[in-house]
């Protein structure tokens, strides 16, 4: 609370300081080149690259006032964001495949969270107050990221420099939640200082703080105090308090760049169980309620070395090694509502990952007029735990260290001025898997009349979690197991983008018009199978495979003060389910829209942006049985929703004052309907509901930029 | 800028004051509440004195006292009368001290004159007053004290089912407000007293049994039941599964053991998956552990003697059998057998003297088979209790009377209780107290009672703690 009493002082203070300051500073308008990180040899610009990166830039991220990843990836086609109310997390969904399939890195490293390296990522424990972009490739990258790069990657890019010799951006951000808020226990609460300062022409060094205080939904429900047994105690979204600090030391040399980055994270979740125990005295016929919260502490450390430079004249090498932990602790206890007693507290490691982590290449190896080599290699020893309260396992708990150690090359050929192809080969060894080998295949072909053809071919695998390997739950009536020889899935890619840009002779349009279409396909995919159905018994086995196609076409327009950028995606997924006795493969499609417009009024110094997603129905199969008896599939479906959000950012005083009011999820989505029967099938089967948000909320923004 | 902040900090001051006082949390000062524990309580014949017991909501802050006034029928104070109480009432008043600190009281009751044959002679007990700071007195506030065996009028009970592993089977008589306790490892096969010879097994252990094609047990071996051993056990997921265990109804025709024939070549070997052991391990809060380790397998075959059961038993593998003879006794629905301390043991209290059976048992799921479960609730139907449910929505417990019974209802299946009193929780949710339905049991003697549950788990969570209220309905 000390902490928000601070930061209210403290824009007032700003508000202060930017009266006092009526210094001018030449605003630099440097229109730059779109240029990407991920995948390169090196930093180069989006048209250069072979792979298809999709770029948010800082402006996105402002203009919508995303604190974290979540708060941004939701306007992103094909990526659908999958809150989790009762763990707190929001995890990502690409091309129908869970956050597993997905990696999720900064600056190039996989970022460590308690459940994996890199995937598994909870979005909402990445704050982007100190990226610069983010990059998102879609498709299997398994020979520029290794395993579990199946459906995409996404790279967070972070600012390393400034022109400023100095430069302090503190802001405050306070949102509702829904239609709740309050100064202290309710909505969103949000401070932030960035500090950035160039010591010499060669050292620069920034740092970051961000406190983001979510006080949780309620929504139906009713808190923590509540005590009747009616499943209304607790938070329909848990309360979450974050705290992030970062650090950037970075040296630029003629031929050696090196930066150290670290990062402090910290998250506090409070989960009221719902459940309430009267404890009814029937004597006295008075009751003393309590209840089993548990309260979850996680903890991130991040340190990352990256060297880079040149060898000689063409040759340049990158490394870095990073040492990462995510720990997460659990309280647990038991809670008598009506005097605020806890008892029976116990507190332990929930689980966690900790390790170290390499990956170096040498770049332009061999580098004629056509052709260019990399090299490279990525090893990581990861020692993994998971608590019995994480997983039903035959131990009290797992520990297990797993080691990777991959090798790989590619080679970037010129064919011609035109074409351009890059095959890449990886190997990929651990200590608890057989060998597995990524591939890739990218290709670019530039045409006379402007338009850009790339194919994209790559293969992935996914390693089985620890669910898949270790699940042990047997007893009388069940008998379901992991499966420690499981191999991990093989996932492939193919995409197709064709690229033009128009524009106008006077410059005063341009459209960005790309057209893409991919088929993605896993193998050996785990699912639990029937082993023995006498008894009956399950097992985790390499049995399913899914499938999926699609096609998008996004358009991008400006036009003096204007952008508006509209894109739509139709998609097909089909699961293979071997592990059923029947199943339906038929490819189930579904549609989504998203559209962006952003306005500069020059003269008020505003920018008004508005960005929408429509997420059509999407389709399920589930098994029933029809008059007869026979198995019969139903298409289930899920309701189809719109995401809006709305902002406008003014900025006063020559940019030293931003003022950002907005508006997020205007069309008050909370749930959908899940319905998983037709009309006319023998049973009618539940209608139930996927939690998606927590309606229509408003934020204010208020930022304050000291350059000198 | 000093001004700012200062301004700043009443401003915060005021907002803060406000927010604090619209906190929904406030603590409210509970009330020391004291009642009785059950509402009645009777003299066995040969019983002289009786604790009558006193509970509070909390633990007493302080010390105090508790004034209780009685009123007599037939029945009159004094060491020459018929009743005394220690303390020693004052001018109708007998005044129990509390202790700082405590959760219960109590006072003797001692009887000094049998009630005359015919005749009701009892107390009736009233808290007139609770000398503590906020102290009142609230429920159960009167008790009736019969001078001879009468039926409960009603009160409390927590069979003590022994936690999460739930190693006891509990049975309840609700008129003598009593519970007997028994091991669920004591015994393994229910010999029959009534006029069938049939045998049942302990659904408890998750016991299953298959009839053999065989009549010489000695002949029977391991390798020749092999293929067998896979599918006679509970929890298969077979739907044909049902047939090696008893059926779950509780009708003594529906034992997975043939009804025993006078003719000795008719009864068959029967192999038999002894079960498990009582689990050992803890679970986490909330969940149970109810099954260890495997109790291994046996062979057994039942003759008839005359009145009389023969039970022939050998060990899978042995060549040699041993027997146990066992006699009927009209006073128990079952003689009850351990294979392994290999004699007859005691195990169910008479059969007029129990209606409910708290225990670990194996239903069926229809399409699935057999399938364990834990806190079971049977009803004696075989001493011919039965009972049915309702729903609070219909009526709430506390509104039924006696004028809202349908006879017509009542379920002479021994699952009328079963677990219809919990909600079966599922991946990720845990089991928890249904409070929505409550039941009405009708004993062999005709009383009716309707009963609530009021705990699956104790305080703390942990499952194994069950606990109801019921009330004769009269």
């Amino acid at each position: 609370m000390s902490v928000r009493i601070l930061s209210l002082v403290f824009s007032v203070v700003l508000l202060y300081s930017v009266n006092a300051q009526e210094k001018r500073d030449s605003t630099r308008t440097t229109e730059l080149e779109e240029v990407v990180v991920t995948g390169q040899y090196n930093e180069q610009s989006v048209d250069r690259s072979v792979f298809q990166v999709k770029v948010i830039p800082r402006a996105v991220i402002d203009n919508l006032a995303a604190n974290n990843l979540a708060d941004v990836l939701n306007q992103t086609l094909n990526i659908n964001i999958v809150p989790n109310a009762s763990t707190g997390k929001s995890g990502v969904q690409l091309f129908g495949l869970d956050s597993q399939y997905f990696k999720i890195l900064i600056d190039n490293v996989p970022l460590i969270n308690d459940e994996g390296l890199g995937n598994n990522t909870d979005l909402t424990q990445l704050n982007l107050d100190d990226v610069e972009q983010v990059e998102i490739v879609e498709g299997s990258m398994g020979v520029q990221y290794g395993s579990n790069a199946v459906s995409g990657i996404i790279n967070i890019i972070t600012k390393k420099s400034s022109i400023h010799k100095w430069q302090v951006t503190p802001y405050v951000q306070e949102e509702t939640i829904g239609n709740e808020y309050g100064l202290f226990d309710e909505g969103r609460h949000i401070q932030s200082l960035k500090i950035g300062h160039n010591i010499s022409d060669k050292w620069y060094v920034n740092g970051t703080y961000t406190r983001n205080d979510f006080a949780g939904h309620l929504g139906e429900s009713k808190g923590q105090f509540y005590e009747l047994n009616d499943g209304k105690r607790g938070y329909e979204w848990l309360p979450k308090l974050q705290n992030n600090a970062k650090a950037l030391l970075r040296y630029t040399g003629g031929k050696f760049k090196a930066f150290y980055r670290f990062e402090y994270f910290d998250e506090e979740v409070s989960r009221y169980d719902s459940l309430v125990r009267t404890n009814l005295n029937s004597a006295t016929q008075t009751t003393n309620p309590t209840a089993s919260d548990e309260i979850f502490n996680s903890q991130r450390f991040n340190h990352h070395l990256n060297l880079s430079g040149k060898l000689n004249r063409t040759v340049n090498y990158d490394a870095s090694f990073s040492y990462q932990q995510q720990k997460r602790d659990v309280e647990t206890y038991n809670y008598r509502i009506r005097t605020k007693e806890k008892f029976d507290k116990e507190g332990f490691e929930y689980e966690s990952r900790k390790g170290f982590y390499s990956r170096g290449t040498l770049n332009n190896l061999f580098t004629n007029d056509w052709s260019s080599y990399q090299l490279g290699y990525e090893l990581s020893i990861i020692d993994g735990y998971s608590s019995s309260l994480a997983g039903d396992f035959e131990t009290n708990n797992i520990k297990r260290r797993l080691e990777s150690y991959d090798v790989f090359a590619s080679a970037e050929y010129a064919l011609n001025k035109r074409l351009s192809v890059r095959p890449g080969v990886r190997a990929l060894f651990s200590s608890k898997f057989n060998p597995q080998a990524a591939l890739s295949l990218s290709s670019r072909y530039l045409f006379e009349n402007g338009y850009q053809l790339r194919a994209v071919l790559g293969t992935s695998p996914r390693s089985p979690n620890y669910d898949e390997l270790f699940t042990y739950f047997v007893d009388i009536n069940h008998d379901l197991r992991g499966n420690e020889s499981l191999d991990p899935e093989r996932g492939y890619s193919a995409f197709l983008h064709l690229k033009k840009e128009f524009w106008a002779e006077d410059s005063q349009w341009s459209l960005k018009s790309k057209l893409s279409t991919w088929f993605l396909s896993v193998d050996d995919r785990i699912e639990l199978t029937i082993v023995n159905t006498n008894p009956l018994a399950f097992q985790y086995n390499n049995i399913d495979s899914y499938k999926t196609w699609g096609l998008s076409l996004t358009n991008a327009l400006s036009y003096n003060n204007v952008q508006l950028s509209g894109g739509v995606s139709f998609s097909g997924q089909s699961k293979t389910l071997e592990s059923q006795m029947e199943f339906n493969d038929d490819y189930l499609y579904s549609l989504q829209l998203n559209g962006n417009l952003s306005y500069k009024f020059p003269k008020w110094n505003t920018v008004f942006s508005a960005y929408y997603k429509y997420t059509g129905k999407q389709y399920q199969f589930f098994q029933d049985q029809n008059e007869d008896g026979d198995v019969i599939f139903i298409k289930g479906e899920q309701d189809q929703y719109s995401w809006l959000d709305a902002t406008l950012k003014k900025s006063f005083y020559n940019n030293k004052l931003q003022v950002t009011l907005g508006a997020r999820n205007l069309m008050n989505v909370t749930r959908v309907n899940t319905i998983s029967a037709g009309g006319g099938a023998v049973h009618s089967n539940p209608t139930s509901s996927a939690l998606l948000g927590y309606g229509r909320s408003y934020f204010l923004k208020l930022l304050y930029n000291l350059n000198i | 800028m000093k001004i700012t902040i200062k301004l700043t900090s009443v401003f915060l001051l005021f907002i803060l004051v406000s927010a604090c006082s619209s906190d929904d949390g406030t603590v409210m000062q509970e009330d020391f509440v004291v009642a009785f524990e059950n509402p009645s309580m009777s003299f066995g014949a040969t019983e002289a004195e009786k604790d009558i017991n006193l509970v509070f909501s909390t633990a007493a802050t302080e010390s105090g006292s508790i004034d209780i006034s009685f009123t007599g029928t037939n029945a009159v104070y004094g060491d020459t009368e018929d009743f005394v109480t220690v303390p020693a009432a004052v001018n109708g008043v007998v005044t129990v001290e509390v202790a700082s600190g405590a959760e219960n009281a109590s006072f003797v009751f001692k009887k000094l004159k049998d009630a005359v044959e015919g005749t009701e002679k009892s107390i009736s007990f009233e808290i007139s007053s609770v000398n503590l700071m906020g102290g009142m007195s609230n429920g159960t506030t009167a008790t009736q004290v019969a001078f001879e065996e009468t039926a409960a009028l009603g009160g409390n009970l927590a069979p003590e089912v022994g936690g999460p592993n739930q190693p006891n089977q509990v049975y309840v008589d609700l008129s003598a407000q009593n519970q007997t306790s028994i091991n669920r490892e004591a015994w393994d096969l229910a010999f029959y007293n009534g006029d069938e010879f049939r045998v049942a097994i302990n659904g408890s252990l998750y016991m299953a049994v298959a009839e053999l094609d065989e009549t010489n047990i000695d002949a029977v071996t391991a390798e020749q039941v092999a293929d067998l051993q896979s599918s006679v056990a509970v929890g298969t997921f077979d739907a044909a599964n049902t047939v090696y265990v008893d059926m779950p109804n509780g009708d003594i025709n529906g034992t997975a053991i043939q009804e025993i024939s006078a003719t000795d070549t008719e009864n068959k070997v029967y192999l038999v998956n002894m079960g498990s052991e009582i689990g050992t391990t803890e679970p986490e809060a909330g969940s149970v552990s109810t099954s260890g380790d495997s109790r291994g397998w046996m062979k057994i075959r039942v003759l008839r003697n005359d009145t009389d059961y023969t039970l022939q038993y050998a060990g899978l593998d042995d060549t040699k059998h041993k027997e146990i003879s066992i006699s009927k006794d009209a006073g128990f629905n079952f003689q009850f057998v351990s294979l392994v301390s290999e004699g007859v043991v005691s195990v169910e209290p008479e059969k007029e003297k129990w209606d409910l059976n708290f225990t670990v048992f194996t239903n069926e799921i229809e399409g699935f088979g057999s399938y364990g479960y834990s806190d079971f609730v049977t009803t004696n139907t075989m001493g011919n209790v039965s009972a049915y449910m309702i729903n609070t929505e219909t009526i709430s417990y506390g509104d039924f009377t006696i004028s809202d019974i349908d006879e017509a209802t009542f379920d002479a299946d021994q699952r009328a209780i079963g677990s219809n009193w919990r909600n079966g929780g599922g991946p990720g949710t845990l089991p928890s107290l249904k409070e929505d339905v409550f039941f009405v049991v009708k004993d062999g003697n005709g009383n009716i009672y309707k009963l609530k549950f009021t705990a699956l788990v104790n305080e703390s969570g942990v499952r194994g703690y069950p606990s109801f209220e019921y009330a004769l309905l009269q």
